[in-house]
Protein backbone atom coordinates (compact mmCIF):
# COMPACT_ATOMS: atom_id res chain seq x y z
CA UNK A 1 0.00 0.00 0.00
CA UNK A 2 1.35 3.37 -0.92
CA UNK A 3 1.49 5.44 2.24
CA UNK A 4 2.82 8.74 1.01
CA UNK A 5 -0.54 10.19 -0.12
CA UNK A 6 -1.54 10.13 3.58
CA UNK A 7 0.99 12.79 4.41
CA UNK A 8 0.22 15.06 1.49
CA UNK A 9 -1.47 18.21 2.65
CA UNK A 10 -4.34 19.15 0.37
CA UNK A 11 -3.66 22.86 -0.16
CA UNK A 12 -6.11 24.84 -2.21
CA UNK A 13 -4.86 27.25 -4.84
CA UNK A 14 -6.10 30.39 -3.10
CA UNK A 15 -4.72 33.79 -3.92
CA UNK A 16 -1.14 33.81 -2.67
CA UNK A 17 1.66 33.76 -5.19
CA UNK A 18 0.43 30.54 -6.72
CA UNK A 19 -0.35 32.42 -9.93
CA UNK A 20 2.19 35.25 -9.92
CA UNK A 21 4.16 35.46 -13.18
CA UNK A 22 7.82 34.60 -12.62
CA UNK A 23 10.09 37.47 -13.72
CA UNK A 24 12.78 36.78 -16.30
CA UNK A 25 11.24 33.72 -17.98
CA UNK A 26 11.68 33.62 -21.77
CA UNK A 27 8.26 33.75 -23.40
CA UNK A 28 6.76 33.07 -26.81
CA UNK A 29 4.90 35.93 -28.58
CA UNK A 30 1.62 34.84 -26.92
CA UNK A 31 3.17 35.25 -23.47
CA UNK A 32 3.52 31.57 -22.62
CA UNK A 33 6.75 30.40 -21.00
CA UNK A 34 9.17 29.18 -23.67
CA UNK A 35 10.57 26.03 -22.09
CA UNK A 36 12.59 25.22 -25.23
CA UNK A 37 14.62 28.43 -25.04
CA UNK A 38 18.33 27.94 -24.37
CA UNK A 39 19.42 27.38 -20.77
CA UNK A 40 20.38 30.66 -19.12
CA UNK A 41 23.93 31.36 -17.98
CA UNK A 42 25.41 33.26 -15.07
CA UNK A 43 27.81 36.18 -15.51
CA UNK A 44 30.79 33.79 -15.41
CA UNK A 45 29.43 31.81 -18.36
CA UNK A 46 28.32 28.75 -16.41
CA UNK A 47 24.83 27.29 -16.85
CA UNK A 48 22.38 28.76 -14.36
CA UNK A 49 20.33 26.06 -12.65
CA UNK A 50 18.15 28.60 -10.82
CA UNK A 51 14.42 28.07 -11.05
CA UNK A 52 11.43 26.34 -9.52
CA UNK A 53 11.59 22.67 -10.52
CA UNK A 54 9.23 19.72 -10.25
CA UNK A 55 9.34 16.12 -11.47
CA UNK A 56 8.78 15.90 -15.22
CA UNK A 57 6.04 13.33 -14.51
CA UNK A 58 4.02 16.07 -12.68
CA UNK A 59 3.45 14.26 -9.40
CA UNK A 60 6.12 12.17 -7.82
CA UNK A 61 8.94 10.91 -10.01
CA UNK A 62 8.08 7.24 -10.76
CA UNK A 63 11.28 6.23 -8.97
CA UNK A 64 9.92 7.72 -5.72
CA UNK A 65 8.05 4.48 -5.06
CA UNK A 66 10.82 2.20 -6.32
CA UNK A 67 14.19 3.70 -7.10
CA UNK A 68 15.25 0.52 -8.93
CA UNK A 69 12.42 0.92 -11.44
CA UNK A 70 14.73 1.66 -14.38
CA UNK A 71 17.83 -0.22 -13.20
CA UNK A 72 18.31 -3.20 -15.48
CA UNK A 73 18.69 -6.35 -13.39
CA UNK A 74 17.70 -4.54 -10.20
CA UNK A 75 20.01 -3.12 -7.54
CA UNK A 76 23.25 -4.92 -6.58
CA UNK A 77 22.17 -5.48 -2.97
CA UNK A 78 24.28 -6.92 -0.23
CA UNK A 79 22.17 -9.82 1.09
CA UNK A 80 21.14 -8.02 4.30
CA UNK A 81 19.98 -5.00 2.30
CA UNK A 82 17.79 -7.12 -0.01
CA UNK A 83 16.26 -8.79 3.05
CA UNK A 84 15.63 -5.40 4.64
CA UNK A 85 13.69 -4.12 1.64
CA UNK A 86 11.59 -7.31 1.59
CA UNK A 87 10.84 -6.93 5.32
CA UNK A 88 9.90 -3.25 4.95
CA UNK A 89 7.58 -3.95 2.04
CA UNK A 90 5.96 -6.82 3.97
CA UNK A 91 5.30 -4.39 6.81
CA UNK A 92 3.63 -1.85 4.49
CA UNK A 93 6.58 0.56 4.79
CA UNK A 94 5.16 1.77 8.10
CA UNK A 95 8.54 3.10 9.21
CA UNK A 96 9.06 5.28 6.14
CA UNK A 97 10.60 8.44 7.62
CA UNK A 98 8.32 10.46 5.32
CA UNK A 99 5.29 9.24 7.25
CA UNK A 100 6.95 10.41 10.47
CA UNK A 101 7.75 13.88 9.18
CA UNK A 102 11.48 13.18 9.17
CA UNK A 103 13.80 14.54 6.47
CA UNK A 104 14.07 12.37 3.38
CA UNK A 105 17.69 12.96 2.43
CA UNK A 106 18.98 14.41 -0.81
CA UNK A 107 18.25 11.46 -3.12
CA UNK A 108 14.62 10.93 -2.18
CA UNK A 109 14.05 14.68 -2.20
CA UNK A 110 14.91 14.76 -5.93
CA UNK A 111 12.05 12.31 -6.49
CA UNK A 112 9.49 13.96 -4.20
CA UNK A 113 6.41 15.45 -5.91
CA UNK A 114 6.54 18.90 -4.29
CA UNK A 115 8.39 21.72 -6.05
CA UNK A 116 11.88 22.84 -5.11
CA UNK A 117 13.57 26.15 -5.88
CA UNK A 118 17.22 26.20 -6.89
CA UNK A 119 19.10 29.44 -6.33
CA UNK A 120 22.56 29.62 -7.79
CA UNK A 121 24.97 32.34 -6.66
CA UNK A 122 28.78 32.40 -6.84
CA UNK A 123 30.06 29.80 -4.40
CA UNK A 124 26.69 28.26 -3.50
CA UNK A 125 23.81 26.32 -4.99
CA UNK A 126 20.92 26.56 -2.58
CA UNK A 127 17.88 24.32 -2.87
CA UNK A 128 14.68 25.32 -1.06
CA UNK A 129 12.09 22.54 -0.72
CA UNK A 130 8.38 23.01 -0.33
CA UNK A 131 8.31 19.71 1.53
CA UNK A 132 8.75 20.72 5.16
CA UNK A 133 9.90 24.24 4.20
CA UNK A 134 13.50 23.12 4.39
CA UNK A 135 16.73 23.69 2.47
CA UNK A 136 19.97 22.11 1.30
CA UNK A 137 23.29 23.84 0.61
CA UNK A 138 25.75 22.71 -2.06
CA UNK A 139 29.04 24.59 -1.74
CA UNK A 140 30.72 25.61 -4.99
CA UNK A 141 33.54 27.59 -3.37
CA UNK A 142 36.24 24.93 -3.64
CA UNK A 143 36.08 23.72 -0.06
CA UNK A 144 36.83 20.02 0.45
CA UNK A 145 34.32 17.60 1.90
CA UNK A 146 34.68 17.52 5.68
CA UNK A 147 36.55 14.65 7.33
CA UNK A 148 34.73 12.96 10.21
CA UNK A 149 31.61 15.12 9.91
CA UNK A 150 28.65 15.05 12.24
CA UNK A 151 26.25 12.78 10.28
CA UNK A 152 23.18 14.41 8.77
CA UNK A 153 20.12 13.51 6.73
CA UNK A 154 21.43 15.55 3.79
CA UNK A 155 25.10 14.98 4.42
CA UNK A 156 27.57 17.57 3.16
CA UNK A 157 27.79 18.54 -0.47
CA UNK A 158 30.44 20.21 -2.62
CA UNK A 159 30.19 20.81 -6.36
CA UNK A 160 32.28 21.84 -9.34
CA UNK A 161 31.68 22.29 -13.05
CA UNK A 162 32.62 19.70 -15.62
CA UNK A 163 31.85 21.55 -18.83
CA UNK A 164 28.15 22.31 -18.67
CA UNK A 165 27.44 19.70 -16.00
CA UNK A 166 27.56 20.47 -12.28
CA UNK A 167 29.11 17.50 -10.47
CA UNK A 168 28.25 17.29 -6.78
CA UNK A 169 29.80 14.92 -4.24
CA UNK A 170 28.13 14.24 -0.90
CA UNK A 171 29.17 12.29 2.18
CA UNK A 172 28.46 12.41 5.90
CA UNK A 173 25.05 10.78 5.81
CA UNK A 174 23.50 9.40 8.95
CA UNK A 175 22.75 5.71 8.86
CA UNK A 176 19.32 4.34 8.05
CA UNK A 177 18.08 6.66 5.30
CA UNK A 178 15.40 5.42 2.87
CA UNK A 179 15.98 6.11 -0.81
CA UNK A 180 12.37 5.44 -1.80
CA UNK A 181 9.01 4.36 -0.37
CA UNK A 182 10.02 0.71 -0.70
CA UNK A 183 12.73 1.25 1.89
CA UNK A 184 15.82 0.89 -0.29
CA UNK A 185 18.60 1.65 2.19
CA UNK A 186 21.45 4.16 2.29
CA UNK A 187 24.10 3.73 4.98
CA UNK A 188 26.60 6.07 6.59
CA UNK A 189 29.28 4.65 4.31
CA UNK A 190 27.60 6.13 1.25
CA UNK A 191 29.07 8.59 -1.21
CA UNK A 192 26.50 10.07 -3.58
CA UNK A 193 27.43 11.81 -6.83
CA UNK A 194 24.94 13.99 -8.72
CA UNK A 195 25.43 15.40 -12.22
CA UNK A 196 23.07 18.29 -12.98
CA UNK A 197 22.58 19.27 -16.61
CA UNK A 198 20.09 21.93 -17.67
CA UNK A 199 19.77 21.15 -21.35
CA UNK A 200 17.29 23.91 -22.17
CA UNK A 201 15.36 26.51 -20.25
CA UNK A 202 12.65 24.16 -19.07
CA UNK A 203 14.45 20.87 -18.49
CA UNK A 204 16.90 19.57 -15.92
CA UNK A 205 18.48 16.15 -15.94
CA UNK A 206 20.05 14.82 -12.74
CA UNK A 207 22.15 11.65 -12.88
CA UNK A 208 22.60 10.18 -9.41
CA UNK A 209 25.21 7.55 -8.56
CA UNK A 210 25.09 5.78 -5.20
CA UNK A 211 28.38 4.27 -4.04
CA UNK A 212 27.57 2.54 -0.74
CA UNK A 213 29.68 -0.60 -0.21
CA UNK A 214 27.92 -1.44 3.10
CA UNK A 215 24.60 -1.96 1.30
CA UNK A 216 25.54 -2.65 -2.33
CA UNK A 217 28.17 -4.75 -4.03
CA UNK A 218 28.93 -1.99 -6.55
CA UNK A 219 27.84 1.59 -7.38
CA UNK A 220 24.62 2.07 -9.31
CA UNK A 221 22.97 5.02 -11.06
CA UNK A 222 19.58 6.46 -11.89
CA UNK A 223 18.43 9.45 -13.94
CA UNK A 224 15.92 12.00 -12.71
CA UNK A 225 14.12 14.43 -15.02
CA UNK A 226 12.62 17.67 -13.80
CA UNK A 227 10.85 20.52 -15.55
CA UNK A 228 10.45 24.17 -14.72
CA UNK A 229 7.25 25.13 -12.87
CA UNK A 230 6.65 28.65 -14.21
CA UNK A 231 4.51 31.44 -12.79
CA UNK A 232 4.00 29.90 -9.38
CA UNK A 233 5.84 29.46 -6.09
CA UNK A 234 6.22 27.11 -3.17
CA UNK A 235 3.72 27.00 -0.33
CA UNK A 236 4.60 26.52 3.30
CA UNK A 237 4.33 22.90 4.39
CA UNK A 238 4.87 21.93 8.03
CA UNK A 239 4.47 18.17 8.19
CA UNK A 240 4.27 17.88 11.98
CA UNK A 241 1.42 20.42 12.34
CA UNK A 242 -1.75 18.61 13.44
CA UNK A 243 -0.16 15.30 12.47
CA UNK A 244 -2.73 12.51 12.88
CA UNK A 245 -1.47 9.68 10.70
CA UNK A 246 1.24 8.11 12.85
CA UNK A 247 -1.09 6.08 15.13
CA UNK A 248 -2.47 4.43 11.98
CA UNK A 249 0.91 3.39 10.60
CA UNK A 250 0.85 -0.08 12.14
CA UNK A 251 1.91 -2.38 9.35
CA UNK A 252 0.43 -5.84 9.07
CA UNK B 1 60.04 26.06 6.92
CA UNK B 2 58.29 26.81 10.22
CA UNK B 3 55.73 28.91 8.36
CA UNK B 4 55.02 25.92 6.07
CA UNK B 5 54.53 23.60 9.04
CA UNK B 6 52.18 26.07 10.68
CA UNK B 7 50.19 26.38 7.46
CA UNK B 8 49.95 22.59 7.14
CA UNK B 9 48.86 22.30 10.77
CA UNK B 10 46.23 24.98 10.24
CA UNK B 11 45.02 23.17 7.10
CA UNK B 12 44.63 19.88 8.95
CA UNK B 13 42.65 21.64 11.67
CA UNK B 14 40.29 23.22 9.14
CA UNK B 15 39.50 19.93 7.36
CA UNK B 16 38.26 18.22 10.52
CA UNK B 17 34.65 17.96 11.71
CA UNK B 18 32.16 19.70 9.45
CA UNK B 19 32.45 23.26 8.21
CA UNK B 20 32.49 24.75 11.68
CA UNK B 21 36.01 26.01 11.13
CA UNK B 22 36.06 26.79 7.42
CA UNK B 23 37.26 30.35 6.81
CA UNK B 24 34.65 32.73 5.48
CA UNK B 25 35.71 34.31 2.18
CA UNK B 26 35.89 38.05 1.65
CA UNK B 27 36.32 39.28 5.21
CA UNK B 28 38.07 42.66 5.39
CA UNK B 29 41.17 42.43 7.54
CA UNK B 30 43.38 44.79 9.51
CA UNK B 31 47.06 45.02 8.73
CA UNK B 32 47.89 42.21 11.17
CA UNK B 33 45.45 39.86 9.45
CA UNK B 34 42.62 40.00 11.99
CA UNK B 35 39.03 40.32 10.75
CA UNK B 36 37.93 43.95 10.66
CA UNK B 37 34.29 43.77 11.60
CA UNK B 38 33.95 47.55 11.87
CA UNK B 39 34.84 47.99 8.21
CA UNK B 40 32.12 49.42 6.02
CA UNK B 41 29.17 47.18 5.11
CA UNK B 42 29.62 45.62 1.66
CA UNK B 43 27.41 46.41 -1.31
CA UNK B 44 25.92 44.36 -4.11
CA UNK B 45 26.77 45.05 -7.76
CA UNK B 46 23.62 47.20 -8.02
CA UNK B 47 24.82 49.44 -5.18
CA UNK B 48 22.38 48.13 -2.59
CA UNK B 49 23.72 47.02 0.81
CA UNK B 50 24.64 43.35 0.90
CA UNK B 51 23.17 41.66 3.95
CA UNK B 52 24.58 38.22 3.05
CA UNK B 53 26.29 36.29 5.79
CA UNK B 54 25.84 34.01 8.76
CA UNK B 55 24.31 36.06 11.59
CA UNK B 56 23.17 35.43 15.12
CA UNK B 57 21.13 37.47 17.58
CA UNK B 58 23.10 38.88 20.49
CA UNK B 59 21.74 36.72 23.31
CA UNK B 60 18.14 35.74 23.87
CA UNK B 61 16.73 38.95 25.33
CA UNK B 62 14.14 39.48 22.58
CA UNK B 63 13.45 35.75 22.30
CA UNK B 64 12.32 35.82 25.93
CA UNK B 65 10.67 39.26 25.75
CA UNK B 66 10.11 40.91 22.38
CA UNK B 67 9.20 44.18 24.14
CA UNK B 68 12.52 44.35 26.02
CA UNK B 69 13.47 47.97 26.64
CA UNK B 70 9.97 49.33 25.96
CA UNK B 71 7.80 51.03 28.58
CA UNK B 72 4.70 49.13 29.79
CA UNK B 73 2.40 51.70 28.15
CA UNK B 74 4.01 50.98 24.76
CA UNK B 75 2.49 47.50 24.51
CA UNK B 76 -1.25 47.56 25.20
CA UNK B 77 -2.86 44.13 25.08
CA UNK B 78 -6.60 43.72 24.70
CA UNK B 79 -8.25 41.98 27.69
CA UNK B 80 -8.60 38.55 26.04
CA UNK B 81 -4.93 38.62 25.14
CA UNK B 82 -3.82 39.59 28.63
CA UNK B 83 -5.83 36.69 30.00
CA UNK B 84 -4.31 34.26 27.54
CA UNK B 85 -0.83 35.55 28.22
CA UNK B 86 -1.27 35.02 31.96
CA UNK B 87 -2.57 31.49 31.41
CA UNK B 88 0.49 30.70 29.32
CA UNK B 89 2.83 32.14 31.94
CA UNK B 90 1.05 30.21 34.74
CA UNK B 91 1.57 27.07 32.68
CA UNK B 92 5.31 27.86 32.44
CA UNK B 93 4.88 28.34 28.67
CA UNK B 94 4.48 24.57 28.28
CA UNK B 95 2.11 24.98 25.33
CA UNK B 96 4.61 26.87 23.23
CA UNK B 97 4.28 25.50 19.66
CA UNK B 98 8.03 25.99 19.27
CA UNK B 99 8.62 23.28 21.88
CA UNK B 100 6.51 20.99 19.69
CA UNK B 101 8.83 21.50 16.76
CA UNK B 102 6.50 23.96 15.04
CA UNK B 103 7.93 27.13 13.51
CA UNK B 104 8.60 30.27 15.56
CA UNK B 105 6.70 32.72 13.44
CA UNK B 106 7.85 36.23 12.59
CA UNK B 107 9.74 38.12 14.03
CA UNK B 108 10.53 35.59 16.78
CA UNK B 109 12.41 33.43 14.26
CA UNK B 110 15.22 36.01 14.19
CA UNK B 111 15.56 36.41 17.93
CA UNK B 112 17.00 33.22 19.39
CA UNK B 113 20.67 33.91 19.98
CA UNK B 114 21.51 30.23 20.40
CA UNK B 115 21.14 29.51 16.69
CA UNK B 116 22.57 31.33 13.66
CA UNK B 117 20.77 32.10 10.43
CA UNK B 118 22.16 32.73 6.97
CA UNK B 119 21.03 35.53 4.68
CA UNK B 120 21.45 34.78 0.97
CA UNK B 121 20.77 37.92 -1.05
CA UNK B 122 20.01 38.08 -4.78
CA UNK B 123 18.58 41.16 -6.55
CA UNK B 124 14.93 40.05 -6.62
CA UNK B 125 14.88 37.67 -3.66
CA UNK B 126 16.39 37.53 -0.20
CA UNK B 127 16.37 34.10 1.39
CA UNK B 128 16.94 33.54 5.10
CA UNK B 129 17.98 30.04 6.17
CA UNK B 130 17.38 29.37 9.87
CA UNK B 131 19.41 26.72 11.65
CA UNK B 132 16.76 26.28 14.34
CA UNK B 133 14.08 24.03 12.82
CA UNK B 134 15.90 24.01 9.44
CA UNK B 135 13.46 26.51 7.92
CA UNK B 136 13.67 29.18 5.24
CA UNK B 137 11.88 32.42 4.50
CA UNK B 138 11.65 34.06 1.11
CA UNK B 139 11.46 37.84 0.93
CA UNK B 140 10.48 38.97 -2.55
CA UNK B 141 12.03 42.21 -3.78
CA UNK B 142 10.65 41.99 -7.31
CA UNK B 143 7.80 44.43 -6.81
CA UNK B 144 5.03 41.91 -6.16
CA UNK B 145 2.43 42.93 -3.61
CA UNK B 146 1.14 40.93 -0.70
CA UNK B 147 -1.99 39.13 -1.90
CA UNK B 148 -5.30 39.44 -0.13
CA UNK B 149 -6.93 36.30 1.25
CA UNK B 150 -3.70 34.54 2.07
CA UNK B 151 -3.57 30.90 3.10
CA UNK B 152 -2.34 31.38 6.71
CA UNK B 153 1.13 30.06 7.51
CA UNK B 154 3.65 30.05 10.34
CA UNK B 155 6.21 32.26 8.62
CA UNK B 156 3.91 34.36 6.47
CA UNK B 157 4.46 35.93 3.07
CA UNK B 158 7.10 38.62 2.84
CA UNK B 159 7.93 41.41 0.44
CA UNK B 160 10.86 43.76 0.81
CA UNK B 161 11.97 47.15 -0.47
CA UNK B 162 14.95 49.39 0.14
CA UNK B 163 14.55 52.57 2.16
CA UNK B 164 18.02 54.06 1.81
CA UNK B 165 20.32 51.52 3.42
CA UNK B 166 17.52 49.75 5.26
CA UNK B 167 15.71 46.67 3.99
CA UNK B 168 12.05 47.04 4.96
CA UNK B 169 10.23 43.70 5.05
CA UNK B 170 6.44 43.48 5.24
CA UNK B 171 4.93 40.19 6.31
CA UNK B 172 1.33 39.08 6.53
CA UNK B 173 -0.64 35.87 6.09
CA UNK B 174 0.53 34.67 9.50
CA UNK B 175 -1.63 32.03 11.15
CA UNK B 176 -1.81 33.55 14.65
CA UNK B 177 -0.66 30.30 16.23
CA UNK B 178 2.96 31.28 16.85
CA UNK B 179 3.83 33.11 20.06
CA UNK B 180 5.66 36.42 19.80
CA UNK B 181 8.07 35.54 22.59
CA UNK B 182 8.86 32.88 25.17
CA UNK B 183 8.88 33.96 28.82
CA UNK B 184 6.37 36.73 28.09
CA UNK B 185 4.30 34.35 25.91
CA UNK B 186 2.66 37.17 23.98
CA UNK B 187 -0.18 36.17 21.67
CA UNK B 188 -1.07 37.30 18.17
CA UNK B 189 -3.82 36.52 15.70
CA UNK B 190 -4.03 36.08 11.96
CA UNK B 191 -4.58 39.82 11.71
CA UNK B 192 -0.90 40.30 12.53
CA UNK B 193 1.25 42.27 10.11
CA UNK B 194 4.93 42.59 10.89
CA UNK B 195 7.34 45.17 9.51
CA UNK B 196 11.01 44.34 10.01
CA UNK B 197 13.77 46.80 9.29
CA UNK B 198 17.21 45.30 8.68
CA UNK B 199 20.21 47.64 8.54
CA UNK B 200 23.82 46.50 8.25
CA UNK B 201 25.61 49.24 10.18
CA UNK B 202 29.09 47.87 9.51
CA UNK B 203 30.66 44.70 8.22
CA UNK B 204 29.95 42.69 11.35
CA UNK B 205 26.70 44.17 12.68
CA UNK B 206 23.07 43.95 11.61
CA UNK B 207 20.46 46.02 13.44
CA UNK B 208 16.89 44.78 13.39
CA UNK B 209 13.74 46.52 14.51
CA UNK B 210 10.25 44.99 14.22
CA UNK B 211 6.82 46.62 14.31
CA UNK B 212 3.91 44.50 15.53
CA UNK B 213 0.57 45.54 14.08
CA UNK B 214 -2.29 43.31 15.23
CA UNK B 215 -5.46 45.27 16.03
CA UNK B 216 -7.21 42.10 17.23
CA UNK B 217 -4.60 41.70 19.99
CA UNK B 218 -2.92 45.06 20.66
CA UNK B 219 -4.68 48.41 21.02
CA UNK B 220 -1.98 50.07 18.91
CA UNK B 221 1.04 48.97 16.87
CA UNK B 222 4.29 48.75 18.77
CA UNK B 223 7.90 48.71 17.68
CA UNK B 224 10.72 46.82 19.35
CA UNK B 225 13.90 48.44 20.51
CA UNK B 226 16.95 47.78 18.33
CA UNK B 227 18.13 44.20 18.28
CA UNK B 228 21.72 43.55 17.27
CA UNK B 229 22.81 40.56 15.20
CA UNK B 230 26.52 39.79 14.86
CA UNK B 231 28.30 38.21 11.91
CA UNK B 232 29.49 34.69 12.65
CA UNK B 233 32.89 34.03 11.09
CA UNK B 234 34.40 30.85 9.74
CA UNK B 235 31.34 28.77 10.39
CA UNK B 236 28.04 27.74 8.87
CA UNK B 237 24.56 26.70 9.86
CA UNK B 238 24.18 23.06 10.89
CA UNK B 239 21.35 20.65 10.28
CA UNK B 240 18.78 20.74 13.09
CA UNK B 241 15.87 18.31 12.95
CA UNK B 242 13.68 19.04 15.96
CA UNK B 243 11.42 16.00 15.72
CA UNK B 244 14.22 13.47 15.34
CA UNK B 245 14.22 11.26 18.45
CA UNK B 246 12.04 13.82 20.24
CA UNK B 247 11.63 12.81 23.89
CA UNK B 248 10.67 15.99 25.71
CA UNK B 249 6.97 16.19 24.96
CA UNK B 250 5.77 13.81 27.70
CA UNK B 251 7.60 15.98 30.24
CA UNK B 252 6.08 19.30 29.19
CA UNK B 253 3.82 20.95 31.80
CA UNK B 254 0.17 20.50 30.87
CA UNK B 255 -2.49 23.16 31.31
CA UNK B 256 -4.09 23.46 34.71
Amino acid sequence: MNLWPLVLLATTASAQWINYPTPGIPRTPDGKPNLAAPAPRTADGKPDLSGLWEPAARGADPQFTDIAKNVAGGLPFQPWAADLVKARRADLNKDDPDGHCQPLGLVKMHLHPYPRKMIQIPGLLLILFERNTTYRQIFLDGRPLPEDPQPGFNGYSVGKWDGDALVVESTGFKDGLWLDISGTPLTDAAKVTERYRRWNFGNLEIDITVDDPKAYTKPWSIQVNQTIAPDTDMLEFVCQENEKDVPHLVGK
Amino acid sequence: MIKLILTLAAGAGMASAQWLNYPTAGIPRTRDGKPNLSAAAPKMADGKPDLSGVWMADGQTYFFDLAAGLKPEDVVMLPWAKELQQKRIDNEHGDDPLSRCLPHGVPRVNTNGLFPFKIVQTPGLVVILYEQMNLFRQIFLDGRTLAKDLNPTWLGYSTGRWDGDTLVIETSGLNGKAWLDTQKSRPATDALRVTERFRRTNFGTLEVVATINDPKTYAKPWTTTTQKMFLQLDTDILEFICNENEKDLPHMPVGK
